[in-house]
């Protein structure tokens, strides 16, 4: 017996007792869309979550804090290791930077400004992505960059109440009118030396400002400086990095310098899925490490466990559906039984009536999953709708993330969906099934069945 | 065509633990040659309707062998036996046995549906079929729609449908009334005529077991009689 004839057998089977199969179709769909919407859940927390995380991180960002040692101690990144890490496979840039221990103001006629500088090596942060917005990169020793945010808080000396806007910018009233690229700044750094505070000004000319971070809630002050420039201010605190001595602390007899070791390293993948295998290898060589893959890893893993939990109180719905399937089945074999005798008789295989029975129960298996899915994608739409609304009603002021998904419904979900309910109502229906091939023909014939 | 070699049946009756046996068929034994209309006749309970299910393969004797087209169907599991049923036999019962959800159509074209034919073949040769016996014009009534000599010719085109070399009939004609019994007596004599098609026919009707060129009298399940009728 052809396929098509045995759908269309299972067809006009159907129509026969539309209002039972349509109530099991509908037990069924219901209990598919319990799964989905259930699972979704699981998913749409986790996808927010995620989102956060990565929002906050870049993914293919790997920091490198420092090396342990075999004797139990650690030492942080100097430049020995530079070419250990650039070796890595996968790794597109590392990027290095190291830190002005204090807040190096900078000024220009009667503005100023106090923020984090730095010395870095620019070929490595172009690799890693760093664009310039206006201007080049430094050639000098006393050519700086700064960030894109800096000349909007290059703000008057004079004492003024209302300096910044909301955005946490200086005023436009009050910050530096001209474009700063060309512009030479004086950067003043202090030392108390003998409890006494002295200061020392150097000069720099900003030759390039950099470019807008991409994410809104990013502010980029820093400034960086040259090498040359950070070793100039360590002559002049004599502390490595340009530290800023405490009021009793006795000033250094020799000079100490960073003596090229690293505040921030920072290691950039070429993709996200390369970032697990830099890590396990910076792991090999004993470094330490963090990256949003770790952090990734565990956030997936426990949703992955509550996904798992859901699915199956969700499969739960669908075993209730099944029995509701077993049901109709078990009817459709009872009421059936004549005409399954007939065709048993003129030559019908036991195989052929089974396979008939296994497609009518998974036919109304796939079908309550499809509606089931169709049905969980609406309320999973105004689960995310009215929901926010809804706690919005509820709690008055919290506010809630912006961007949180409360249901998110991947098209792995409706797979899984379908494939536990065809394997659920073929089991159900397996029996009755089988019971459809028992049926004696004589017996069937004379309508004793 | 058919061998029906010392074949016994008993069936098994009452509860358990006061069960009783009873005999239905003691050593049997005969052969129908192709192209032969044999009738098989006896009193209500000699056997007879037992006989024909155990050729139809519907019951396993418990001793005998049954040979039909040089297969020896006894020992035919029900799958195998199936198989062999939709290309071999025909099938015509007493009360038509037909799928009352199905029109007359359907009901004949089930054999073809069963056997995997094309929807096109399948419906040139069913209709060909109900316009030989008559009823083309009921194709589209459900079985409760038609009167009994036009079931009858429903399930004969049924029966006829596969070109089965052998047909089985079970009281062909016992819910005929007199004129329809002529008009199918005719019709299978005619059938045998042309087509050579080998009838196994049970009957209690006179009339009936006059059309077979050999009548098996059975009598508590035992041949009494092999003989030619004239």
């Amino acid at each position: 017996m052809k396929l098509r004839d045995q759908f269309r057998f299972v067809r006009q089977n159907m129509k026969k007792n539309k209002t039972r199969v349509f109530m099991t179709i509908l037990a069924t769909a219901m209990g598919c869309a319990f799964l989905i919407v259930l699972a979704s859940v699981g998913f749409g927390l986790q996808k927010s979550v995620v989102k956060e995380m990565m929002e906050q991180r870049i993914v293919t960002q790997i920091d490198v804090h420092a090396k342990n040692l075999k004797d139990g101690n650690v030492r942080p990144i100097s430049d020995k290791d530079i070419p250990t890490l650039e070796k890595i496979k996968d790794v597109k840039a590392v990027t290095r930077r190291t830190m002005l221990q204090q807040e190096g103001i900078y000024s220009i006629g009667n503005y100023q400004e106090g923020t984090e500088t730095y010395v870095t090596n620019f070929p490595a942060e172009v690799k890693a992505g760093f664009e310039l917005s206006v201007g080049r990169l430094p050639k000098a020793d006393n050519e700086i960059v700064v960030g894109y945010d800096f000349p909007l808080n290059l703000g008057t000396k004079d004492e003024v109440e209302d300096l910044y806007d909301n955005k946490g910018h200086v005023k436009k009233k009050y910050r530096y009118p001209e474009t700063l690229v060309g512009k030479k700044l004086n950067l003043t750094v202090q030392q108390l030396k003998n409890g006494k505070q002295e200061k020392k000004k150097l000069q720099v000319t900003v030759v390039g400002i950099g470019k807008k971070p991409t994410k809104e809630w990013v502010e980029d002050k820093n400034v960086f400086i040259s090498d040359k420039m950070l070793k100039e201010i360590e002559r002049f605190t004599g502390t490595p990095g340009g530290a800023v001595l405490g009021p009793n602390d006795p000033l250094p007899e020799k000079l100490e310098t960073t003596n090229g070791r690293y505040d921030q390293v920072k290691i950039y993948a070429k993709n996200m899925e390369a970032v697990q295998g830099i890590v396990d290898k910076l792991k090999e060589k004993n470094y330490e490490t963090y990256s949003i893959v770790n952090e990734l890893k565990q956030v997936n893993m426990m949703f992955t466990i509550a996904k798992a939990g859901l699915i199956f109180i969700g499969t739960i719905a669908i075993l209730i559906a099944s029995i509701g399937i077993y049901n109709t089945m078990t009817m459709a074999v009872t009421e059936r039984a004549p005409d399954i005798g007939i065709m048993k008789a003129i030559g019908a295989n036991p195989k052929t009536i089974k396979r008939i029975f296994l497609l009518e129960s998974s036919y109304i298996g796939l079908i309550g999953a499809i509606i089931g899915t169709v049905v969980s994608y609406g309320i999973s739409y105004a689960v995310n709708f009215l929901i926010p609304l809804i706690i919005k009603q509820a709690f008055g002021k919290e506010e809630l993330p912006p961007g949180l998904t409360f249901s998110d419904i991947p098209p792995i979900l409706p797979i899984i969906c379908i494939v536990i309910c065809y394997v659920v109502t073929i089991l159900s229906g397996h029996r009755p099934a089988q019971r459809a091939t028992r049926v004696d023909v004589l017996k069937a014939m004379r309508r004793e069945v | 065509m058919i061998t029906v070699d010392n074949l016994s049946h008993e069936f098994v009756i009452g509860k358990k633990g006061r069960q009783t046996i009873i005999p239905v068929l003691k050593n049997i034994s005969f052969k129908v040659d192709q192209g032969e209309i044999i009738t098989i006749v006896g009193r209500s309970g000699s056997g007879k309707s037992t006989l024909l299910n155990a050729i139809s393969g519907f019951i396993r004797p418990k001793e005998g062998e049954i040979w039909m087209d040089g297969v020896k169907v006894s020992e035919l599991n029900e799958a195998k036996f199936a198989d062999f049923r939709i290309h071999h036999l025909g099938f015509i019962f007493q009360s038509f046995q037909l799928i009352p959800s199905m029109t007359a159509f359907q009901n004949v074209e089930l054999p073809l549906i069963l056997k995997g034919v094309s929807e096109r073949e399948r419906k040139q040769q069913t209709e060909e079929l109900l316009k030989r016996v008559g009823i083309l014009d009921y194709q589209d009534h459900y079985p409760g729609e038609l009167s009994g000599g036009q079931q009858q010719r429903v399930s004969i085109a049924r029966a006829l449908i596969v070109n089965p070399p052998i047909i089985l009939a079970d009281e062909p004609t016992g819910s005929l009334d007199s004129e329809t019994e002529e008009e199918l007596l005719q019709f299978i004599q005619e059938l045998n005529r042309d087509l050579g098609i080998t009838f196994l026919i049970i009957t209690h009707d006179e009339k009936v077991a006059k059309i077979g060129h050999r009548i098996i009298e059975l009598k508590d399940g035992r041949i009494v009689d092999k003989g030619v009728l004239v």
